[in-house]
């Protein structure tokens, strides 16, 4: 079996539950295919993909075993251009965190780039197989309509204080809490350019929810520290690493 | 002696108008400075409903709230008000706050403020009330108190 992360603690719980692909993640909301579409504002909902090269059937590829071993993924088959959505997690709890999120995306997704700074989170593929990615990343627990960010650009506010409503802070105004229903809507794409009719993500979870959710050891949460087993790998870990990179013979 | 409120969430015009109104109607408050990251200019493309820029009124007064309410710094001169400044905190803060004693005001003229200013006679609760690249009437505003009022 594999072994994904260790501790004994819930967050080490959820850290694996989102690592392992075989984990089936709880779907929270339901977004439509032509929100999502609208959210990356990489092309007009029912617009055709433009593609950056001819369909690989109608492609000449030379000889190779690899390409006959390795499926193509569908945006790949059709030559769709690559494309992507980023994502900012709050550090007050947010579902997901940027390493987490790169270990998941590669041990769930083919054909996917995971680029991972402090704050936030970026993957690219192909076109259609994104969107599809997008659907699930923002219907299941990776995503807190307040505690994650969907920025294309301007990606900042992971560390900063929340707003009063509880939604995590944007220059832009991105997402909006509205007071009327209790649902966060989306203003504008990920980009920031405004959409015509907003796009409703849903209610934000409850404190006690992220917390048991979370994938963040804090220590008003559940302290690093406590989980002893994760601390224990952790050193050993530092330890074979200073060693063996000291005298590596 | 000056305060700084450190809610723990950043503000918006609302909680801000209800605050500075509580904290303003107490006599002991000399001055009070907002810090907190700025919100972008007016814009007339913008749709008004995600707004955040708007005119405060504060005991009467309209003030263009141009920042995201972060911090609070208050002048006070008795440390009795620090009390009464908890109780306003309390009921427009649900979400917690901290309030810290030190020096946030600065009462002192620089190099930049002799530069900018020369030798004018400058009263003393102009100084500090704004950085230096800025100008006084963009930034400030006087609030006169109930008992000042005629």
């Amino acid at each position: 079996m594999a072994q994904y992360y260790p501790g004994t603690s819930q967050i080490a719980q959820n850290r694996r539950n989102f690592s392992d692909p075989d984990y089936e993640l709880e779907k929270l909301r339901d977004i439509s295919d032509e929100g999502v579409v609208k959210i990356l504002g990489h092309r007009a909902p029912g617009e055709e993909y433009k593609s950056v090269h001819p369909p690989l059937d109608e492609m000449d590829e030379p000889d190779d075993i690899v390409r006959e071993l390795v499926e193509p993924i569908d945006g790949a088959k059709a030559g769709d251009r690559v494309r992507y959505i980023q994502f900012v997690d709050s550090m007050y709890f947010a579902p997901a965190q940027p390493y987490l999120r790169s270990r998941s995306y590669l041990n769930r997704y083919r054909g996917v780039d995971a680029g991972t700074l402090s704050g936030r989170q970026i993957i690219e593929a192909r076109e259609r197989d994104l969107e599809k990615i997008s659907k699930e990343l923002l219907e299941t627990e990776y995503f807190d309509t307040a505690r994650t960010g969907i920025r294309g650009k301007s990606v900042h506010g992971h560390s900063l204080r929340l707003d009063e409503d509880g939604v995590m802070f944007d220059m832009l105004r991105r997402q909006i809490f509205n007071k009327a229903t209790g649902k966060v809507e989306m203003v504008k794409d990920q980009i920031g350019k405004e959409l015509d009719e907003p796009v409703v993500l849903g209610e934000p979870l409850d404190e006690e929810t992220l917390k048991k959710k979370t994938t963040i050891y804090r220590i008003d949460g559940e302290a690093y520290k406590n989980d002893k087993d994760a601390v224990e790998i952790l050193h050993r870990i530092h330890v074979s690493r200073s060693e063996g990179g000291f005298c590596p013979e | 002696m000056d305060i700084e409120i450190f809610p723990h969430r950043v503000l918006g015009a609302d909680t801000t108008e209800k605050l500075l109104n509580g904290i303003e109607s107490l006599v002991d408050v000399k001055r009070t400075v907002l810090q907190g990251p700025r919100l972008p200019p007016e814009d007339p493309n913008e749709d008004p409903r995600y707004f955040d820029r708007r005119r405060i009124t504060v005991n009467g007064k309209e003030i263009e709230l141009k920042v995201k309410t972060g911090r609070i710094f208050v002048e006070l001169s008795t440390e009795e008000t620090i009390d009464e400044i908890k109780v306003i905190c309390e009921q427009h803060l649900p979400f917690g706050f901290d309030i810290n004693i030190g020096k946030y005001i600065r009462d002192q003229k620089t190099v930049t403020d002799n530069i900018k200013y020369g030798d004018a006679d400058i009263p003393d609760e102009l100084i500090g009330m704004t950085d230096q690249s800025a100008k006084l009437k963009d930034r400030l505003t006087f609030i006169k108190k109930d008992n000042e009022k005629e």
